[in-house]
């Protein structure tokens, strides 16, 4: 596990930036914090390590958006997945293991996540402060602070 | 009678023809790509390679699920578009039951199983006998250690496992199911030809049916049950 304190949304997207080099391509990042946390800042910073310079805004009405990079990228937002029917008809279970699969509102859907996989814990310190709780990526320990 | 059948249930996807239950041609791919970037280049090569045009096909068969999500819907809705103007029959085949047809040299027990993620699987048990293909079970959806000990029942004939769940629950069965085997690759996953055979019987028993009426067919899981479940007993409160 690594902790990481994160002065400003540019550093968080820096970290993520850096986090994005230690990934194989076949990860599923499961995102946990509050509105405005900086969720979809560290996306934006991991699309951007992956070369993805595309503008990434959260999918919270198309569920997921794909993006070609390094790596194919399928980010979700599970803001309005409430059960594992409507989980199943995202089409989830059909892109793991084609690509990193990165979850905004990981909550939503935890029971249903496989235990293999990185949380990625976004907390309010002050206004710009967050801390970063990374875990389950521990052969990447030591390649992003 | 030409049988053109495809499967793009799950991760392989494949097109198969079917000239007088001759298997004229078949076409598997089995990887990361995308079944509606796949599917139609397959079977555009199949035709043109075996020289027949798309109106000399008798009966149009898919694999309807149970399966992925997106899978099955690319499938079906790509056979429902192809005989919608052609007016043609379908086959709506179980992919289990396709899969138990890719198999019927032996005798036993068939085990089709799908990985439906969250250690659930999709299944359903055949009897192979003398080249006949014998439905014992419906398609059902249940956990690995319910399949396991259903299973159990049939301990005295050999059990062989096909379908893309067959590894997990090969290695999760263990020395408790003695006579479970795992049969090799090539006719492990499901294949169009399996497809096609199946069709080939459905159209001797009358149960094809109109682009229509043909559907995806999706298996709601025990997890999804249970929640639905809780979610009416909270509302009837």
């Amino acid at each position: 596990m690594q902790k990481i304190i994160s002065s400003s949304e540019q550093h968080t997207e820096q970290i993520a930036c850096a986090f994005a080099e230690s990934l194989r391509g076949d990860e599923i990042i499961a995102l946990y914090g509050d509105l405005g946390a900086g969720k979809t800042a560290f996306t934006r910073g991991l699309a951007r390590g992956l070369g993805i310079n595309d503008g990434v805004s959260s999918p919270t009405f198309a569920l997921v958006h794909e993006y070609e990079g390094k790596y194919k990228l399928y980010h979700f937002d599970m803001y309005r997945i409430n059960s594992f029917d409507d989980l199943y008809s995202t089409g989830f279970f059909d892109y793991s293991g084609n690509g990193v699969l990165i979850i905004e509102w990981s909550e939503n859907i935890e029971e249903f996540l496989p235990d293999e996989r990185i949380n990625i814990m976004l907390r309010h310190l002050s206004e710009n402060e967050r801390e970063i709780t990374i875990e389950g990526a521990e052969q990447y320990e030591n390649s992003c602070s | 009678m030409k049988i053109l059948a495809v499967d793009t249930s799950a991760s392989p996807v494949s097109a198969a023809l079917l000239n007088d239950g001759f298997l004229a041609g078949e076409f598997y791919l089995n990887t990361k790509t995308t079944h509606s970037q796949t599917l139609m280049p397959l079977i555009e090569q199949l035709l043109k390679m075996t020289d027949t045009s798309l109106d000399q096909i008798d009966i149009f068969a898919v694999n309807s699920g149970p399966g992925s999500f997106t899978g099955v819907r690319i499938g079906v809705s790509s056979i429902k578009g192809m005989t919608m103007p052609l007016n043609k029959r379908c086959a709506s085949v179980s992919t289990l039951e396709a899969m138990a047809y890719s198999m019927p040299y032996t005798d036993g027990i068939v085990c089709a199983v799908m990985d439906a993620r969250c250690s659930q699987v999709y299944n359903a048990i055949f009897r192979l006998d003398n080249g006949s293909v014998e439905r014992v079970t419906e398609d059902k959806a249940m956990s690995i250690a319910e399949l396991e000990n259903e299973l159990s029942y049939y301990e005295e004939c050999n059990i062989y496992l096909v379908g893309d769940g067959a590894d997990i629950c090969y290695k999760a069965f263990g020395e408790n199911l003695p006579t479970v085997y795992l049969t090799p690759q090539n006719i492990r996953y499901q294949h169009a030809y399996g497809t096609a055979k199946a069709a080939e019987k459905m159209a001797e028993q009358n149960k094809l049916v109109s682009s229509d009426e043909l559907m995806p067919f999706y298996l709601r899981l025990p997890q999804a049950e249970r929640e639905l479940r809780a979610k009416q007993q909270k509302e009837n409160k």
